[in-house]
This record gives C-alpha cells, structure tokens and sequence, in this order.
C-alpha cells in the first residue's frame, strides 16, 4: 500500500516535472539566457585577468575565490562531524578486526601495488598543479591522493596503512587548505588589496602577473593537500574498529 | 514535441524521481542513502545541461579555441561545489549508519524506529517510577 | 551521432539507477551504483566538463564506492534481520 502510495507520488511529480521541461528554453541554443551575462566576460577576459587557460579553474580560484574556500571548509566539517561521530583513535595504535579490509596476502599484488602507488601520487602532483593548464585541479588531485591511500588499506591492512600515516602527519595537513585560505586572503590584505585577492598593488608592477600565479598554485598545491587527507583520515574513522572508541570531547 | 528536443532535461528528471522513489520506499537506510545520490547527481547533470551549447568545445583556452564557442565554465564550478558537498554528506551520513547498527544491530528502518520507542516508552516508564 | 550517444548514455545511467537500489544483495546494489558514477563521469565528458569528469570519476565511482563498501562489510556479519 506503501509502495502505491510512493509510486502514484512520484509518478505525479515526473509528469508535473517533465511538463515544465516542455516549456524550458530550448536545450544547446547559443541565446539560453543561461549562457548569457557573465558567462562571456569570464570566457574571454580569463587568460589575461589571471593567466589560467582553464576557464573553470580560473572561476574557481580567482574570480570566485569565497566559493572554493566555502568548500575547502565543507571538507574540513564533513570530517569534523564523522569524527565526532565515530571518534578518532588514540595516538600510537590502531586496531581493525574488519574482516574485508585486508586481502589475502599474495606477493604479486603487494609488489605491484608498492610499484604504483608511487606514480599515482605523481599523476596526482601533475594534475594538482596543472590546475591552470588543463582540466585539473585541486579538488581532483587530492580526491586521487585519497584514493592512492585506499588502495595502500585495502592491500596492506589498516595497521600498516596507520603506521604509514599517523596521527601527528594527518593532524596538521588536514586543516592546511583552509588555514592557507586564510593566511593567504590576510595576506592580500597586507599587500593592499582586499581579502584574497591575487593582485598586490603595493608590489612592483613587473613580478606582480607571476605573483598572481604562483599564488593560485600555492592554493591549488594546499587544497589537493587538505582533501586528501581529509579522506584519508575519514576512511581511517569509518574503518577502525570499536574497542578503541572514544568520543572527541 | 519540445520533449524530445530538451531530452537532457526530461532525464534529469527521470533520473530524479527514480532517486526519490528509493529513498521513499526502500526500508535499508543503505539503499536510502545510494536513491539520495542518485537524486544529487542528477540535479548536477541538470545544471551543467542548462550551459550546453551544441557543437560547445570546453572552457579551456588552448591553442587557438574559441571563446565563442566554448559552454558556460559557471555552472561546472558550482557543480564541482556540489560533487564535494555530495561526498561529504555521503560521508557522515554513512559514519552514522555505522554507528545505528552498532547500537541496535540491524539497517532496517521499520526495526530501528520500533525498538528506538521501544527505548523511549520504558526510559518514559522508568523515570515516572 | 551527437544525440544517439547521448541517448545511449542516458539509457544506461537509468538502467543502473534502477538496478542499483532493486538487488537484495547490498554489496551487488553498491557495486552498480559505482557503474553508474562512472557512466555519469563520461557523460560529464559528452557535456564538454573535463574538470567534473575528473572529479566525478575520482570522488563519485571512486571515493564514495569505497565508504559504501565499508559501511556494507562493517554492518555485515552481526546482522540479525
């Protein structure tokens, strides 16, 4: 009866649904108003406002620049409520019963695996910091850490995995990305702009395009670190086991 | 029919509804969670289509591309925004179903919520003794 | 060919959306769901996004998978419904 109930709902809101999708504009025309305004500005001032040719890393570095730190804190509190969740473990030890975790040991796969893992950090550093170039990012590169460091638990076990990653390496760099944010939008203070801004007018005017872009690479390199290891430790939470439970206070 | 011309939109929605049918009616809260997915990406896949253009190249200055005809880089941004407040939902919501199982040992929504008042009417009883 | 890919891509992602919640094997459910991350990434790719096709394939099939697959082996052996 339930199900009827859900089936005639919802059978009801796609009809309602794809009746305003007749009357939308239409799909891929060049005059949408969606692709109007803004959208041009960006497309074509990007390359010498900021010097990215990523139009989309561009957007989301410089011209709207609050947004990307608002995600980089999203990050940090997702992490910030499994923890509070789940607990993280004391410092030195970690146990984990999790019976899938660890694969049967075979020597092939652990050797492959160390062979790696090495080039998928360094797929990750190129496509950190070729944020600007080409489609990457910081987000990308450091959803590609954590994944690396997936592969290390899944392989090696959670123990092996912890002792590589401790709590004193995962502490500091997880709130990197948004204290970098921050330390580098105080600086653009310092330099005479306004919060987070790119363009120091009180330094010379002959550094200030490179100025520019080595500051969005720093973001960049600090928001790949952040997330990263965000994940990192969220899947260290979700995997341990429950003797070593202890809520954050 | 304009239907058939806005295709992207109308499977936008489809896929929409088939996410909030899930989350309506499945009773494992994992199952839940996989519909709830479904619906976030499926509102990203109607966002990004709004700033298609046909015969759109992407929002990358190359060698020589256009910027005519390049599709809008602002909703990929916000979408992007999106992807990540996805994962992180995604996350902590999966953190508590953790902890619901080991507290009441099971994921059926129905069994959950009966022994939860189950808990309250006896905390109810014992605090009015 | 533009639209019959599309179309293609679309049939997919809807098939695996209504398979992925319709198995009573969680595991299967959660293994689907990460087919469907993956066509939705190239589907990104057809709406000229290279960014979100990254970020799709890394955080969706790939980051979201694997807390899916914990969560599933964690609530797995005490199950007592």
């Amino acid at each position: 009866m339930k199900r009827l109930l859900a089936l005639l709902f919802v059978a009801a809101l796609a009809v309602l649904l794809l009746f305003l999708v007749t009357k939308m504009p239409s799909l891929g025309d060049p005059d949408n108003p969606a692709r109007q305004g803004m959208a041009t500005q960006y497309l074509e001032r990007s390359p010498e406002d900021t010097g990215a040719q990523d139009a989309v890393t561009a957007v989301n570095v410089n011209y709207r620049g609050y947004d990307t730190m608002g995600k980089v804190g999203i990050i940090y509190c997702a992490l910030m409520g499994v923890l509070a969740v789940l607990g993280r473990e004391k410092r030195g030890r970690i146990q984990a019963r999790l019976d899938g975790a660890r694969v049967a040991p075979s020597k092939i796969v652990e050797v492959m695996v160390r062979f790696v893992i090495p080039f998928i950090i360094l797929f990750s550093a190129y496509v950190i910091i070729h944020a600007e170039i080409s489609p990457g990012g910081g987000f990308q590169g450091g959803a590609i850490i954590g994944a690396s460091m997936i592969i290390f638990t899944t392989i090696f076990g959670l123990q092996e995995a912890s002792r590589r990653m401790p709590q004193g390496l995962r502490v500091p760099l997880e709130g990197s990305a948004i204290m970098t944010f921050f330390v580098l939008g105080v600086l653009g203070i310092a330099g005479g702009g306004t919060f987070l801004t790119y363009a120091w007018p009180r330094v010379s005017t002959s550094i200030q395009p490179a100025l520019a872009n080595w500051l969005s690479v720093i973001v960049e390199m600090a928001i790949g670190i952040g997330v990263g290891f965000a994940l990192i430790s969220i899947l260290f939470a979700m995997m341990r086991e429950e003797e070593d439970l202890e809520p954050v206070a | 029919m304009n239907l058939s011309h806005n295709y992207l939109y109308a499977a936008a929605m489809l896929l929409f509804c088939i996410g909030l049918y899930n989350v309506i009616v499945r009773r494992n809260i994992v199952k839940k969670l996989i519909g709830l997915n479904i619906m976030e990406t499926s509102v990203f896949f109607f966002y990004i289509s709004l700033g298609y253009t046909r015969n759109g190249v992407a929002p990358v200055a190359g060698a020589g591309a256009d910027p005519t005809r390049m599709v809008n880089p602002v909703p990929q941004v916000l979408v992007l925004t999106g992807i990540i407040v996805a994962v992180g939902v995604t996350a902590l919501a999966l953190s508590m179903v953790i902890l619901l199982h080991r507290k009441y040992g099971t994921l059926d929504t129905d069994q959950i919520m009966r022994m939860a008042r189950q808990e309250e009417t006896q905390a109810a009883r014992e605090e009015g003794n | 060919m533009e639209p019959a890919l599309n179309t293609i891509l679309i049939v997919l992602l809807v098939t695996t959306a209504i398979l992925a919640t319709l198995s009573r094997d969680l595991l299967a459910g959660v293994i689907i769901f990460s087919v469907y991350g993956l066509i939705m990434s190239l589907m990104w790719l057809r709406l000229q996004a290279p960014d979100l096709a990254l970020a799709e394939a890394a955080m969706g099939a790939g980051v979201t998978t694997v807390f899916f697959l914990v969560t599933v082996f964690k609530t797995r052996g005490r199950d007592q419904s």
